[in-house]
Formats: C-alpha cells, structure tokens, sequence
C-alpha cells in the first residue's frame, strides 16, 4: 500500500504537470515546517483565543449583573441620589482573612471579621436604598455579593490571561485553559443567583430550612441567636426544638450560636441533634437524593461547624445529618421541583431516625440549615 | 425589570476565517479531483481528503451561526403554588415579585379558609444523555 502512495500522488490534482499539485504540495510542507517548528506557538495562541471568548463571557456576566444590581437598587430602594458609584465601590470590596500563622484562636478572629464583613455590607445596602426593608435589604446584600463574586471571577481570569499572553507561558495558559469549563460553571451558577436573589426566591440552598420552616409552622417562634428563630414542635412523643433563620429575607444567620444556645438552656440534655443542610451532589448522582450521615452538615468557612463541634464534645450529644444533593448551580439558583419534593422525603426521615434513635419525652434539636430567602416560617 | 434579556452572540472572526479558508481550499481540491477523474484518473485519497474537509468545515460554520452565547441571566419559568389549609384546594400560578413560602394570600374560593403558598419552584426539562 505505501509502496503505492507515489503512484497516486503523480495522479490526479497532486500530478507532476499539474501547478495547482505542484502549490499543493509545497503548502503541505510549509504547513508541515511551520508546524515543527512553531507548533506549540500556535497551540499557546488558540489557547489563549479560547480564553478570550471565555473572558468576554465573563466580562458579559459582570456587566449584566452590575446592571441588574443597579436597576434592582433603584426600583426597590427609591434613592435619592444615582447609586452608581457607589455600587462600583463596592464591587472593587476586598476581604482579608485572618493570619494562620499562629492558629489559636483563628475560628473567633475568623468570626468577628465575618460579622464586621456582614454588617459592613448591610450598612452598604442601607445607604444605597435607603427606603428598603428589611427583607429587601437581606436580599440586595445577597444580590450584590453575586455581584461581586462575578466581578472578582472576571479579574482573577482577566489577570491570568493578561499574564499568559506578556509571558506567552504554555504552563499558565494551560492551567487556566484546564479549569476554565468549572469557572464558568461557577459563574453561570452565581448569575443565576443573582437572578433568584433579586426576585426573592428560594434557592436550592434553602432545602434544610424549608424542612425546618415545613415543621414549625404554625408553632409559637422566637429568636434564639442572630438571625434564627426557634420552635418547639412535639414529634412522636419527643420535644423537638426545630431552627432555622428567619425568613423570608436572604440569611443564614448564626445556626451553631442557636444550638449552643438550646444545649445550655437544657444543661445539655438533649438525646440527639439533627442538621438538614443542601449537599454537593456527584456528577452521576440523582437530584434531590436523600443521603444521611453523622457530623456537623454546615457549609461556609467553618466557624458554626466548628461551633457545634465543640460544644457536642462537651455534652457527648450524637449528631446526625440529613443531607439534600444538588449541584452548584441548584444550590444558588431558584429551587428545583425535585428539591421541592425532597424535603418531604427529608422530613420522613427525620421523623424515622428520631423514632429510632430517641425514646418518648426525650429532646432533640433539629436544625434546618441554609439560606433561607424566599421562604417564610 | 429585564425580562427581556436577549442571549448573546458573538462569533470569533478568528476562527470564522479559518473555517472560510478550509471551505474554499476544500472546494478548490475536490473540483481538481473530479477535474482528475474526468481525465481519467481516479484520485482516491485527494476526494475523500477534499470531502471530509469540506463537510467539516460546513460543520463548523453551522456550528458557530447556531451557537449563541447564553449568560445564565435568562428568566427561568418559576410556579407558585398556593393551597387552601382548611380544603387542601391547590392552584398554581406564575411567581410574582413578594411571594415566599408560607406567606399569607387570602381566603380561599371554596370553603373560605386561610391560603398560602406552598410552594415556588422551577421545572427544568432534562436533555436527554
């Protein structure tokens, strides 16, 4: 067969007599020379063409959502003045975390520069829409840290691009080639949040406290820690204190404070403590599956995990959790119908593993974990 | 407010000449083939070259028209559904700004017992794996 390859080049368009073969043939070794030799230059540059589109995307999402946080200030907040720069300012926001260095006492430095971040942002808010509520004012923080967080994704990716390109590394663009399918993933997630929090709507995240909120409605509330209000709900002969935060508006609050809280209050007889939170799900797994385990299920830098941590160790109390799968985009974006439907099948369980696992009169507490925008109790 | 956010297109001019260039090379070589064959030989390689670059580079100009760039920012379809506490009476509505679970929405039409809404959620149609 190869022995023939010469036979059929001298035919036809790559025939000897013929120009048109003749510049055919020159083009594939020049093709051929260009390629041995530049390669990997012409690798790097489609690369970095593929990076650019990505970026321009990015670049499209920041924009959008600084105007979709713009419009949204300016129909809910009824300001005064244009809130434009100020909402500028507060996109180029920068947090800096504590020093681990010397890690003692790192979880309670982490905490307070938390609270300072949270209420920095709601004074933000404040100023910006000044005749908003609330729960308005809970779901404008929550719309411009989506904002944000797209404005800090387009100058991390804009950085490394910059860079790969001044420096032409293959390394660089490599990387940031190899990753950029997850941050755009990423990002697509934190638009559509943007979108669900301008609108006020549940989000995926809100699963644990819609199953909190589904079983302490219509029971007496009251507010236990920053943000969360507590109920107590008999269940099958048992005391439940269910808690979640306060809805409607777009909060987390203080879920490991709440439970230390209840732990105190009844001197840390408490048979059991169960948290319902939203779980990464793994690319094959179902939507909305129902997974159980033990330990703390709270999300977020660790430091209300880390609360219960403690304080469960010093009472010995078992810790259960209830766990709802979804993906990043489910979790930050409007609530799913099969996340709907889970939280009863959550519920279930719940009621199962306290019929199994605690003896009539005892208490358990039953923390409904996440965001809670959207939702009411 | 932006209800009518438009996806958006745009197509890398890069590529697009790229693929332009393809086309017409893939052209030119597959009438030089068939030019070939009239004068009686059969060019085998050269066709079939000419053809699969020709249908790929079809390919991708179909490709980059029918692709457009979506943000994540479009409106997904979002449903209310209210229930009666007293009948169980359900209807479903679109989700309207101020709505959240739980929340109090009047009487009901039937039975005048206390509605609320029991749900918001979207419906996403899976795409087939």
């Amino acid at each position: 067969m190869i022995s023939d390859i010469p036979a059929l080049v001298s035919q036809g368009a790559f025939s000897e007599d013929n120009i048109l073969g003749w510049i055919f043939q020159l083009a594939w070794i020049l093709i051929f020379v260009v390629f041995m030799f530049y390669g990997q230059r012409i690798q790097t540059m489609l690369m970095l063409k593929e990076i650019e589109s990505s970026l321009y995307r990015l670049k499209m999402m920041r924009d959008k959502g600084r105007e979709i946080v713009i419009s949204t200030i300016k129909e809910t907040g009824k300001p005064d003045e244009d809130p434009t720069p100020r909402v500028d300012r507060f996109l180029e926001h920068v947090d800096i975390g504590p020093v681990s260095l010397d890690p003692v006492g790192i979880i309670q430095r982490l905490e307070h520069l938390m609270d300072v971040r949270n209420t920095r942002f709601k004074d933000e808010v404040r100023l910006m829409a000044p005749h908003a509520d609330e729960t308005q004012i809970n779901n404008l923080t929550n719309v411009l840290e989506a904002a944000l967080a797209l404005n800090q994704i387009y100058k991390s990716i804009r950085h490394y691009y910059l860079l790969g390109k001044k420096t032409l590394s293959l390394y660089i663009i490599m990387q940031l080639q190899m990753i950029l399918p997850l941050v755009m993933k990423e990002s697509e997630a934190f638009a559509n949040a943007l979108r669900a929090f301008t609108l006020g709507q549940p989000i995926g995240d809100g699963a644990g406290a819609l199953v909190a909120a589904k079983l302490m409605y219509g029971r007496e509330k009251r507010r236990i820690a920053k943000d969360i209000v507590v109920s107590k709900v008999p269940i099958d002969g048992r005391t439940a204190y269910v808690l979640k935060a306060e809805g409607p508006g777009g909060k987390v609050g203080k879920p490991g404070e709440a439970i230390k809280e209840i732990l105190e209050e009844n001197e840390g007889k408490v048979s059991m403590i169960i948290l319902i939170d939203a779980a990464m799900k793994l690319e094959g797994e179902k939507l909305g599956e129902v997974a159980e385990g033990i330990g703390v299920a709270i999300g977020g830098p660790g430091v209300e995990k880390y609360k219960v941590e403690d304080i469960t160790v010093k009472y010995k109390v078992p810790i259960n959790a209830v766990l709802i799968k979804e993906d990043i985009g489910d979790a930050v974006s409007t609530m799913r119908k099969e996340v709907f439907e889970a939280v009863n099948v959550a519920i279930e369980r719940i009621k199962r593993l306290i019929h199994e696992r605690t003896k009539e009169g005892d208490t358990v507490i039953i923390a409904g974990i996440g965001n809670t925008i959207g939702i009411g109790q | 407010m932006d209800e009518n956010i438009h996806p958006v297109r745009k197509i890398s001019t890069f590529f697009m000449v790229m693929a332009m260039i393809m086309l017409v090379l893939s052209v030119t070589a597959l009438y030089q083939a068939i030019e070939a064959y009239r004068r009686g030989s059969l060019d085998l390689p050269s066709i079939m070259l000419s053809g699969g670059a020709l249908a790929l580079s079809m390919y991708m100009l179909i490709q980059m028209r029918s692709k457009p760039l979506k943000l994540g920012f479009e409106m997904p379809k979002v449903s209310t559904t209210i229930e009666c506490l007293n009948c169980s009476y359900k209807m479903v509505r679109k989700f309207e700004r101020g709505d959240y679970v739980f929340k109090r929405i009047g009487e009901c039409p039937k039975c005048k017992g206390e509605m609320i809404i029991s749900s918001i959620y979207r419906e996403v149609e899976e795409r087939g794996r």
